[in-house]
């Protein structure tokens, strides 16, 4: 049974090593695509940035981002969850969540 | 009891017109200033995602296929609904959203959490129930008094049925 340890463990790296390459992604893109409709600097945008609060954000904005981000991605983005978002790092954090739901 | 019922019959009055004049004003000030409020329903019947067929759409919103037509025609030129062809089954058109029509759809849905969320703010969780329920009740009771009256078909069997006991007594008497 020793022998199924390491393999396991090995998984385990990889789904995180895979969890924070995809994170880095959705991130990149969620910074084009604010950079492009905020015509802002990316330096502006740090995962802690809260795009309410601080990029001004208008119920347009957010949703034109979530449309993109869907098409993108695949996924729907309900407004149950986009009620909790607040930062940069809180859309990252939901896309990847919706996305690895929806492929299983 | 009549001042009760009195109030509680201006108030669901008022209730829906106030409703409907709302998401007026919303739409015409807002940013999709050139969609009516019908036009927003036809957007919400077929929604932001699956591309949905004539038939269904026309079917959700109580229309014929030809009012509904008539309808995506405009929001077609518009630059909020496309048409196209279902790529396995050629006679099929699908009907779906484009970006700014699914903008439009997600703000006006919003418009309506937010319109109920404002409403049960108020309200400890055991009294939003409560207030959930009796809405329910009263939406229930509507919608089975709606029913009564709806599908012509079963009002010109009812009229014909009344229409021949009619006569079958005057035969008879």
């Amino acid at each position: 049974m020793d022998d199924n340890a390491d393999p396991r463990e090995r998984m385990n790296d990889d789904a995180i090593l895979d969890e924070s390459k995809m994170k880095d992604l959705i991130l990149d893109d969620l910074i084009k695509m604010l950079t492009d409709m905020l015509e802002i600097s990316p330096t502006d945008i740090r995962p802690d940035t809260r795009i309410f609060d601080e990029l001004d954000l208008d119920s347009l904005q957010l949703y034109e981002l979530v449309v993109d981000l869907e098409e993108v991605y695949s996924i729907r983005m309900p407004d149950e969850d986009l009620d909790n978002v607040s930062t940069v790092n809180d859309v990252v954090d939901l896309v990847f969540r919706l996305s690895t739901q929806s492929e299983k | 009891m009549r001042a009760e019922e009195a109030e509680l019959s201006e108030r669901l009055v008022r209730i829906y017109e106030n409703v409907l004049l709302t998401e007026e004003q919303a739409l015409s000030k807002g940013y999709f200033s050139d969609l009516s409020n019908v036009e927003m329903h036809t957007l919400d019947a077929i929604g932001p995602y699956e591309a949905r067929t004539m038939t269904e759409t026309a079917n959700d919103l109580g229309v014929t296929t030809g009012t509904l037509t008539v309808a995506i025609d405009r929001l077609v030129k518009k630059g909020y609904v496309v048409r196209k062809r279902d790529e396995s089954d050629r006679r099929i058109v699908r009907i779906s959203l484009t970006k700014n029509g699914k903008l439009a759809c997600r703000i006006h849905s919003k418009f309506h959490t937010v319109l109920a969320k404002r409403i049960l703010e108020p309200y400890s969780p055991e009294e939003q129930k409560q207030l959930i329920k009796m809405v329910s009740e009263i939406d229930e009771y509507i919608a089975s008094q709606l029913k009564r009256y709806s599908g012509s078909d079963s009002i010109r069997k009812t009229a014909k049925n009344v229409a021949m006991e009619g006569r079958r007594r005057e035969e008879n008497g």
